[in-house]
């Protein structure tokens, strides 16, 4: 039985000696829990958490556990685009990850990371470059449509959320079986119509398209990978970049006050690239050792 | 604001709400701009600042269509902090009026506005100079008519200077927007809703920094290299216009 008191930064805040023993070592290449400055925490990926749920999926990163849900409902799409359904990405931050997040504390960090999600998973207003395209959510024409409601849930927080709600959207979308439906052609050509949701036929998404979420934090003169809840509490700032399976950025993010030189931002996509490619077999791999452990079971 | 010369007729009947047709980029075709501008080319800027006198600094901006408005207000006691902080604190709030938009109503649903503009001024500001204390920015959107935030942010770094806030620097900020296969700089609403993607920066230009970069639709490198370049060139550009406006009010205050 593992007895851990963890007095986290936000609780005691890191000393003058830690803070230049973290900031040392990450100029050596070597941080606190051994890993050198590109390195991922062991990730696990686990899906079909929720059965209620369309489809679902848990990611723990390291210390950082997060659960993402999909729940798809019909319903009509946006005068400005009748030709697309409709994706709503919501983050809640649970107080079981920090006291502070209670009711209307965790409200602010909520915002940024579901705003951040939107930005990196739905592209461009034409639907470019999205990771879940809009247009085949698509029912009937001006009429029906699916609306995907992405929650996200924060369990635990040990830095490095947003990659990790990243992730776990991804996998909760591969997990995800949207019904079919029959349109039932209306007798009187008013707004409804009549439309039949099979119980038993699934279409599943595609998510090879699903781009993955790098953060890369700047502390001093160097970009570390997955900053733990320590390593963000000495952050300059961070720069989110979100890189599909092609190589083409789907959205960035530069979060943190502090300003940066424009070549700076130009090396850290770089090395963002650099480093998705491994993320992404990694976390491929890892969804469908999750999701043929589904299967087997009983 | 401009005023409409021409034969003004004894009765007023209003033209019926023109749906102009949406024309939808295509991806070989160049893509021509609805105010005839070249693709690299901003619009026109109209700044004044003292546009609200009972604020501690005022700035009034037009960029084309869009009008924005931004009242300063500090620094000030603080309502919501009770802890002591020896850094100043700096609160943001955006809204739109509900005549912005062309329809009713629209610009309540862009809340994150506010949050963005402060990310993008507290990199500016010397919060030290001013511990104990808060300074709030309202930032009133009257017209919005593309290209909204970085607008926003620019004529919040003029008030900012209008009010005597320390700032490291001025902000200016612009955005491109990715129509088909071209780069467009300063988007109308118009491009804006049809673009594949799109990048605002906001900087110092004075000091080469960048506090803020918002990306978002599919980019190559290459291609954020040339939309990063682009709009870096009109930042430091927009900042000497803003500066120049500054300079006036000092200068016609000497006369």
């Amino acid at each position: 039985m593992r007895m851990k008191k963890k007095m986290t930064p936000e609780m005691v805040g890191l000393s003058v000696g830690e803070k230049n023993f973290i900031k040392g070592g990450i100029a050596q290449d070597l941080r606190n829990d051994g890993r050198k400055r590109l390195t991922y925490r062991p990730i696990y990926v686990e899906t079909g958490v929720i059965p209620q749920a369309n489809g679902s999926a848990r990611v723990k990163l390291g210390e950082t556990d997060v659960i993402a849900s999909v729940k798809a409902e019909l319903g009509k799409p946006r005068v400005s685009h009748p030709d697309q359904g409709k994706v709503y990405i919501y983050v809640e931050c649970s107080p079981t990850a920090e006291p502070s997040f209670e009711r209307r504390g965790g409200d602010e960090l909520s915002t940024e990371l579901s705003i951040a999600l939107e930005r990196s998973l739905l592209g461009g207003k034409s639907g470019a470059g999205a990771g879940i395209n809009p247009a085949s959510l698509l029912i009937k024409e001006g009429k029906v449509c699916w609306d995907l409601y992405v929650d996200c849930l924060v369990i635990s927080s040990d830095g490095n959320l947003l990659d990790a709600l990243g992730a776990a959207i991804k996998a909760a979308l591969s997990n995800t079986g949207i019904p079919r439906v029959q349109v039932r052609e209306a007798a009187s050509s008013d707004e409804q119509a009549d439309v039949d949701v099979s119980d038993e036929e699934f279409l599943q998404f595609d998510t090879s398209g699903v781009p993955v979420i790098v953060t890369l934090t700047k502390v001093g003169r160097h970009y570390i990978v997955d900053a733990t809840s320590e390593e963000e509490s000495l952050m300059s700032s961070a720069v989110s970049i979100s890189v599909n399976r092609h190589g083409m950025i789907c959205g960035l993010t530069k979060r943190g006050g502090a300003g940066l030189d424009p070549s700076v931002i130009l090396d850290m996509i770089s090395v963002a690239k650099h480093v998705s490619e491994q993320l992404l077999n990694k976390l491929d791999s890892e969804i469908e050792a999750a999701e043929r452990a589904n299967e087997e079971e009983p | 604001m401009a005023s409409k010369t021409g034969s003004t007729p004894a009765t007023y009947s209003p033209s019926p709400a023109t749906h102009k047709k949406k024309r939808i980029p295509i991806a070989d075709v160049d893509w021509v701009r609805p105010d005839s501008r070249g693709f690299y080319q901003c619009r026109p800027a109209y700044l004044r600042t003292g546009a609200v006198s009972p604020a501690a600094g005022s700035a009034y901006a037009e960029f084309g269509n869009t009008k924005v408005i931004v009242s300063v207000f500090g620094p000030r006691e603080s309502k919501k902090a009770m802890m002591y902080s020896d850094t100043g604190r700096l609160n943001c709030d955006v809204s739109y009026t509900t005549f912005a938009t062309p329809n009713r109503g629209q610009g309540s649903d862009k809340k994150e506005l506010s949050s963005m503009l402060h990310k993008a001024l507290e990199g500016a500001i010397i919060l030290e100079s001013f511990p104990k204390t808060c300074v709030d920015v309202f930032a009133l959107v009257l017209e919005s008519g593309g290209s909204d935030l970085p607008v926003v942010i620019s004529c919040a770094s003029l008030a900012l200077a209008d009010a005597g806030i320390l700032l490291y620097d001025l902000v200016a900020s612009v955005s491109v927007s990715c129509v088909g296969k071209n780069l467009v700089i300063d988007p109308v609403s118009e491009e804006e809703s049809y673009n594949d993607g799109s990048l605002m920066i906001t900087c110092m230009p004075s000091r080469n920094q960048v506090t803020q970069l918002i990306v978002d639709g599919e980019w190559s490198t290459p291609k954020i290299h040339d939309a990063m370049e682009l709009c870096l060139g009109a930042c430091s550009k927009l900042g000497e216009v803003m500066r120049s406006c500054l300079k006036d009010v000092v200068t016609d205050l000497k006369e």
